[in-house]
């Protein structure tokens, strides 16, 4: 499990943000926080709004998000928001 | 001489028009190069949604969405009005670009007319609504503050009010009309339904197989949905109709520009010819002058 990683696409209405591996994922769901990890089961749900916080070998990039969906299929994870905004590095 | 005083003043205009024609060429090169990319990369967005729509959507379900749902026709009770939103572009030369969708969009208003229903007609850009005013046609709404760079945002304000209208049963059906983005050359005129929506097939049947957990449901989620596709729609109809405009009038001007060329070249020879003309002609005078003097 450890060295599996994941696909994630976050995708706004103009462009997609980011597209890359990461090893998890934390995103802002209508009803709370999830979080996402390598070998995750199908999984679809409504975004609320907050900050998506994507994280890899790298580092960790955050989005602030609103509206729209996730969606894990086969450890890709596609985050389709109404809005995406700025992007901060953090540590 | 008048006359070719007259050419040389043609030569100077058309070189001066071709001046102009030739920047806007140039302009819209540069600027259909950035309209493309605004199209290109809205097309990840488009397709997520349509996947997951497709994904979710059954028949089932279908029949529970008012905006999935066709409502009665006139006949039985139904809606009479019926909605038509028409882009077209702020300004002209363009070549039949904006005629195009004008065309496209009488067309269909005919069609829904003459199957009862009352068209609202929505005109966004000056050409559009300029010329539905000129036939005196009342527009339901038009604006023309939306330029070169369409937002998600323009969408969502166009589209809003014809939603909840649809959802209150006002509204028969909604269509938009725009330019179709097939490449800078082919810029077609196309009819989308926007609602009732019609639902897209899941691209292939293995993708239907994923057991989703799906929080919190499958129908708050398309209800969540819909709304993001429907604006999404108008969205990209914005955009491919931008790019179009750009695209359609760097074809123009380039015709315009080579157009001029060959008329500068037939002039500037007409005007050598006729000089020729004068000069041989005042030879032939000057030697017929001293024959006769000598004679």
């Amino acid at each position: 499990m450890a060295d599996r990683t994941m696909r994630v696409t976050v995708i706004s209405p103009e462009a997609a943000m980011y597209d890359g591996d990461a090893d998890s994922v934390v995103a802002p769901a209508f009803d709370g926080d999830v979080g996402i990890l390598p070998g995750h089961a199908p999984f679809m749900t409504l975004l609320g709004h907050g900050i998506l916080t994507v994280r890899g070998g790298s580092g960790a990039r955050t989005f602030r998000v609103r509206g729209g969906f996730l969606q894990v299929v086969d450890d890709r994870v596609r985050v389709v928001a109404e809005s995406v905004q700025g992007e901060s590095h953090a540590a | 001489m008048a006359k070719g005083r007259q050419l040389k003043g043609r030569i100077r205009s058309v070189r001066n028009t071709r001046k102009i024609t030739r920047t806007m060429e140039l302009v819209s090169t540069s600027k259909l190069k950035r309209a493309q990319d605004r199209v290109v990369s809205a097309r990840p967005y488009a397709e997520a949604l349509r996947d997951v729509i497709g994904d979710l959507v059954t028949p089932e379900l279908a029949e529970r969405f008012p905006l999935l749902r066709a409502p009665r026709g006139p006949a039985e009770g139904g809606p009479r009005r019926a909605a038509v939103v028409l882009v077209t572009s702020n300004r002209g030369l363009a070549g039949a670009f904006n005629a195009n969708l004008i065309k496209e969009a009488r067309r269909r208003i005919e069609t829904l007319e003459a199957a009862g229903y009352q068209v609202d007609l929505h005109a966004v850009g000056k050409k559009g609504g300029g010329f539905f005013r000129y036939l005196g046609r009342k527009l339901a709404s038009e604006r023309q503050d939306i330029g070169d760079r369409p937002t998600p945002e323009h969408a969502r304000e166009i589209v809003a009010p014809l939603i909840a209208a649809y959802e209150a049963g006002e509204l028969a059906s909604v269509d938009l009309v725009h330019a179709h983005f097939q490449s800078a050359l082919q810029t077609p005129p196309v009819t989308v339904r926007l609602l009732p929506v019609e639902t897209p097939t899941p691209r292939s049947a293995q993708r239907r197989q994923h057991d989703y957990i799906i929080a919190p449901s499958a129908d708050a989620i398309l209800e969540g949905l819909l709304p993001l596709y429907i604006r999404n729609a108008v969205y990209r109809g914005l955009v491919e109709t931008a790019a179009g405009e750009h695209g359609a009038r760097r074809t123009a001007m380039k015709n315009a520009t080579d157009n001029a060329g060959d008329l500068i070249d037939i002039l500037t020879r007409t005007y050598n010819r006729q000089r020729q003309a004068q000069i041989t002609q005042e030879i032939a005078e000057i030697v017929g002058g001293a024959a006769a003097l000598q004679g």
